[in-house]
């Protein structure tokens, strides 16, 4: 007969959920022990009885509770060394991305587009294909202006060109709607240039304000086109040089101060300090002569969205922006 | 437009402005300049007076020189092939350093001493001025030997280019410069001295005489030269080097100078090819020709003014009579003209065409004071004349007009002192009203708005206030920002879905579309003057930009190429519309430990799975292409709500082999017919939903396309979805396959009977069995 030191040492000394198992069935199984033991009551003379009964309740609970404990043990044992067969080497399994992105040029037009919508400005957008009227003749540029020789001009046998800028797309507007406006027309353009700094196709974006005579002023030129440049750019210095557009008077060219050297000067920069990103002015009354508004004034602007991607992103070659090169792509994702 | 500081300050003293300041300045004024240099001879360089000159007894390309330096007279083994006895040089003398780091030392050339080196512009960092060492003259100021060359200003000077605007041909002049610089410094205009004519000079009026029969726009003025000894002065070949101009004409060099420093057109003619009249006299006649207008000499053509000038009519001697003229003619009238005739112009017209100075006299007077100065010719006594009677322009405007186009007040003095500065009368500036006469060298001014600009540049940018604009309140949601919202969102979704975006030029190359089978611009409205060759027709798609791209990446080793682009197309007749296109070629994710470093190629569902990420759902039907870059059996129309939004396909294997491309897929898709907008939401059944099979027995060349239609046919309203799930082919089944559609029954109003589901699924079968002849496995 195993005594009951016996029965909690094989408790304790079990080593797999099954070998517990093995001893409950034994220990408490309906041939087990403890129904054995409890079928000897009857032969007990009744006075020891009580004590006999009381004993055996209490090994039956001890007996319980060790094999409850063990069997948890084991349980938790065999979990750790169940969990710790699955280890990964956590290191090797580092992701590498495989989303896409956006074109620098066109996620810098879509901040741009973003910054003049905040402040209320209207998208619209026109033709790619344009006529004379719309990109030259109502711009005050007549035919034989000398300002032609800045635009080189893509012309179609009938005599359509392809716009040099996106401000026909300011006339259209002006043409079909009365002032006031406040706009930009973001897009393509294409001028028959083609070598390290000039691409046959580029994109601008370029505004213009329309209010009543006396009302658009310089000064309103320059807080929107300073604090638009300060929200592409971050702190930069912004500088007006006058200068000379057909379809603006007083015009005016905006430099900020060179995001690569801080101003003190270096290649990027050709030594000056200042970076030449914008083009803007007070509008030519001509140009309101040619879309029929009268009692008017106004400021427009221009910019080039690649100049800006470049400078932003720090790209050096404009042409690589045309190629679809995933070298360069990969790294805006 | 090249200027420097001391040229400058022949017209504007600038002896109290620091360079610094005056690059400054220029910026401000709306003058940019484009490029500073300095020059200055290195000290220790010296002025030398060539005292002899004999042939090195044991070198044939070498003289020994004894040179006058002032100190001493020292001896120089010079080899350059202009030296002689008798000319001022510049001296590097023992100790120099020249730019470049040669320090000159003492020498023994071929045994014999040199004590120095007689220098060219270049080697003392001067622009070339040609062969051979620099030959000096008084025009630099008194020659004085010894003194340091960097003492004389055209040696020690600042050389400043401007980019000028097409609006300033006042400015393409040094004395336009000059001119503006003292508006911005408040400063007077030096005038060129005045010399005295001489008593008893022969005037012209004796040789020449001019005639017109009508006025014309042009403004002309003749005087005479007897020219002798004529030669390019020093600080006029200097300055020519300076302004990179080469002229081999004495003549010319002498009159471009002056051109180049008053802004008046000068040419020369000489005299003895003029017609004598029979009185010792010539006469010149202008006429209006289809050539514009010309310069005759009875019926022989001299020039056209401020377009070009007759060889025979060209003084090229450096001896004779000769005729010096200057001649002004409005800009937008000649630029008119020339736009209108196309002839062949000389160099001036640019120059014409912008505004040449129309101050004629000044012009030639400058001339007639070099060759005074600088040669031993005689000058002619007074001048011919021809003026056009133009009206002076003016603008009124009040002083409310200023402040409300600056946003700034300036007070009436400050603006009356600028406008005063910049050569305009104001009449009546005690009222609040301005009457500002234009000076007719400023032909850009018409308008309120050009004034304004001019205060505008004086003041200074820098010192107008930014403030923000007041505007009322106003929708500004447009159609065209809903169109470009739509195309951003798509945009971000391609990249989300792993393409890249990509930008290409709305140029394609004609005979490779065309041999792909797309219809290209119409003959008729092509492009006339493309870029290059491979650019001459505008996109009929976004496709063949995307295999140029993805060929050029497959190129670099690329594996894994997934590209997009957003755009516009033109079709025959120039009309655009705008597409989505995509193309991913090779791999279909990085190489990594998951996929054993060798990641799966792409595929049809793949690849159409990645653009339904972008899209959402849609149908594939087959489809034959128009064009011939599609695989003709992997080629599908992508139906997108019931309507064709494009196509999708594998490229055609030839094309992947010419481009040297891996499997490569494409599909191009039109941007309007894709959704955007708000969603609505239906209805859904809250009841359980139940699923069934059906493995059906069919032909292999039947187009689950058609089966499709037959089960929506058949289907009962409580089926709610049914999709493809397993295709099995096998010898056994011989020419058909198996094909295991699963179907999702559930009704909006209860949970479906078996019995309900069975009889439904009983009619699709039915319907399958009647249409198809098809049934279960």
């Amino acid at each position: 007969m195993i005594t009951l030191q016996e029965w909690i040492n094989a408790i304790k000394s079990a080593d797999t959920i099954d070998k517990i198992e093995e001893i409950r069935i034994a220990v408490f199984g309906k041939k087990g022990i403890m129904n054995a033991e409890f079928a000897r009551m009857k032969d007990i003379p009744d006075a020891e009885k009580g004590t006999f009964a009381k004993e055996l309740n209490i090994h039956k609970e001890t007996l319980n509770a060790l094999l409850t404990d063990r069997k948890l043990f084991l349980a938790m044992e065999h979990l750790s060394a169940t969990m710790k067969a699955e280890a990964v080497d956590v290191s090797l399994a580092s992701p590498l991305s495989e989303r896409g992105s956006l074109h620098p040029v066109m996620e810098t037009m879509d901040r741009i587009v973003e910054y003049f919508t905040a402040m209320d400005f209207a998208v619209h957008t026109g033709p790619m294909v344009e006529d004379d009227f719309h990109n030259f003749e109502a711009l005050n540029l007549p035919k034989y202006h000398p300002a032609r020789d800045m635009q080189d001009t893509f012309y179609f046998k009938d005599a359509k060109l392809l716009r040099t800028h996106t401000s026909p797309v300011q006339i259209r507007t002006m043409l079909s709607t009365k002032p006031p406006i406040r706009m930009i027309a973001p897009g393509s353009v294409f001028r028959r240039d083609y070598d390290i700094t000039h691409t046959p196709m580029f994109h601008q974006v370029e505004g213009l304000v329309v209010e009543e005579e006396g009302k658009v002023s310089f000064a309103n030129l320059k807080f929107i086109l300073e604090d638009f440049l300060k929200t592409m750019f971050g702190e930069v210095e912004v500088r007006f040089r006058p200068s000379f557009f057909p379809f603006t008077e007083p015009s005016a060219e905006v430099d900020i101060s060179c995001i690569f050297c801080a101003g003190e000067g270096c290649r990027v920069c050709s030594k000056t300090g200042w970076l030449e990103v914008l083009g803007c002015g007070i509008v030519d009354p001509n140009v309101f002569k040619a879309v029929g508004y009268e009692n008017v004034s106004g400021y427009a602007f221009g910019l080039g969205v690649e100049r800006f991607a470049m400078l932003i992103h720090r790209i050096g070659d404009l042409r690589s922006l045309f190629e679809g090169d995933v070298r360069l792509l990969e790294q805006f994702r | 437009m090249i200027v420097t500081k001391n040229w400058l300050n022949e017209w504007i003293d600038l002896s109290s402005i620091s360079t610094q300041q005056l690059l400054k300045t220029f910026n401000a004024i709306g003058l940019e300049v484009d490029r500073h240099e300095v020059i200055c001879a290195p000290a220790g360089v010296v002025v030398g007076f060539v005292e002899s000159c004999e042939k090195h007894p044991d070198a044939d390309k070498l003289n020994v020189c004894q040179v006058n330096v002032g100190s001493d007279v020292r001896q120089i083994v010079c080899g350059a092939s202009n030296v002689r006895a008798g000319i001022y040089v510049a001296v590097a003398t023992v100790g120099a350093e020249l730019p470049g780091g040669l320090i000159i030392k003492e020498a023994v050339l071929r045994g014999m001493d040199s004590h120095g080196m007689i220098c060219s512009s270049k080697e003392i960092g001067l622009p070339s001025m040609g062969e051979g060492i620099m030959i000096l003259d008084a025009s630099i100021g008194e020659l004085v030997n010894g003194k340091n060359l960097n003492e004389y200003a055209a040696f020690n000077d600042d050389i400043i280019e401007i980019e000028l605007t097409a609006n300033r041909g006042d400015c393409l002049s040094i004395y336009g410069i000059a001119r503006d610089l003292c508006a911005a410094f408040n400063k007077e205009l030096r005038e060129i001295s005045k010399s005295v004519e001489p008593e008893g000079r022969l005037g012209i009026g004796r040789i020449l005489q001019l005639q017109h029969a009508e006025t014309y726009d042009v403004e002309l003025l003749y005087g005479a030269v007897d020219i002798k000894g004529l030669s390019v002065p020093f600080l006029v070949a200097l300055r020519m080097a300076i302004l990179e101009q080469n002229y081999t004409n004495i003549m010319d060099t002498i009159l471009k100078y002056a051109t180049h420093s008053t802004g008046v057109i000068l040419r020369a003619y000489p005299f003895d090819v003029l017609e004598d009249t029979g009185n010792g006299k010539s006469i010149i006649s202008l006429a209006n020709d289809s050539n514009g207008y010309a310069v005759l000499n009875g019926k022989i053509p001299l020039s056209v003014v401020g377009v070009s000038q007759n060889d025979e009519a060209r003084f090229s001697l450096s001896e004779g009579l000769a005729i010096i003229e200057a001649s002004y003619i409005p800009p937008e009238i000649i630029a008119k003209k020339m736009g209108e005739i196309k002839v062949l112009s000389c160099p001036h017209y640019y120059h014409t065409s912008r505004g040449s100075e129309p101050s004629l006299n000044q012009g030639v007077k400058y001339a007639m004071k070099l060759f005074e100065t600088y040669t031993t010719s005689t000058i002619y006594g007074g001048h011919l004349e021809l003026q056009s009677p133009r009206e002076t322009r003016v603008v009124t405007m009040n002083e409310e007009e200023f402040e409300s186009f600056i946003g700034m007040k300036i007070d009436k003095t400050t603006l009356t002192q600028i406008l005063k500065n910049l050569g305009m009368l104001i009449s009546k500036p005690k009222t609040s009203a301005f009457a500002i006469s234009i000076p007719n060298f400023r032909h850009d001014i018409v308008n309120k708005q050009d004034i304004v600009e001019e205060i505008v540049r004086i003041v200074g940018i820098d010192n107008i206030p930014s403030k923000p604009l007041v505007f009322a309140e106003k929708n500004q949601i447009t159609s065209d920002l809903n169109t470009y919202k739509k195309i951003r969102m798509y945009r971000h979704r391609s990249a989300q879905s792993g393409f890249f975006e990509s930008v290409h030029f709305v140029f394609n190359e004609r005979s490779v579309c065309e041999r792909f089978g797309f219809v290209c611009t119409d003959e008729d409205k092509e492009l006339l003057n493309p870029i290059t060759a491979t650019f001459d027709t505008l996109r009929p798609t976004l496709m063949v930009g995307l295999l140029n791209s993805a060929s050029a990446n497959g190129k670099v080793n690329q594996k894994k190429i997934a590209l997009f682009e957003s755009g516009m197309i033109f079709d025959a007749q120039r009309n655009e519309s705008k597409r989505i296109a995509f193309l991913i070629s090779g791999a279909r994710e990085g190489e990594k430990i998951s996929n054993a470093g060798k990641s799966p190629t792409v595929d049809l569902s793949w690849f159409a799975q990645k653009i339904s990420d972008v899209v959402g759902s849609f149908n594939m039907t087959p489809h034959v292409p128009d064009h011939t870059l599609a695989h003709p059996y992997i080629c599908a129309k992508v139906m997108l709500n019931g309507q064709v939004a494009g196509e999708l396909f594998r490229l055609h294997p030839s094309i992947e082999e010419e481009f040297d491309l891996a499997p490569t897929f494409m599909c191009e898709l039109e941007m309007d017919v894709l959704p955007y907008g708000l969603v609505e939401a239906q209805p859904f059944s809250k009841y359980q939903a139940s699923f069934r099979d059906l493995s059906l027995l069919i032909p292999k060349t039947l187009a689950y396309e058609t089966i499709k239609n037959v089960i929506a046919k058949h289907a009962s309203a409580d089926v709610k979805r049914f999709y493809p799930v397993d295709r099995y082919e096998s010898d056994s089944l011989g020419e058909n396959v198996s094909l295991s559609i699963r179907f999702m029954l559930q009704s909006m109003d209860k949970t479906l009977e078996e019995e309900e589901i069975t009889t439904a699924m009983e009619w699709i079968l039915t319907g399958l069995r009647e249409e198809l002849g098809v049934n279960l496995r």
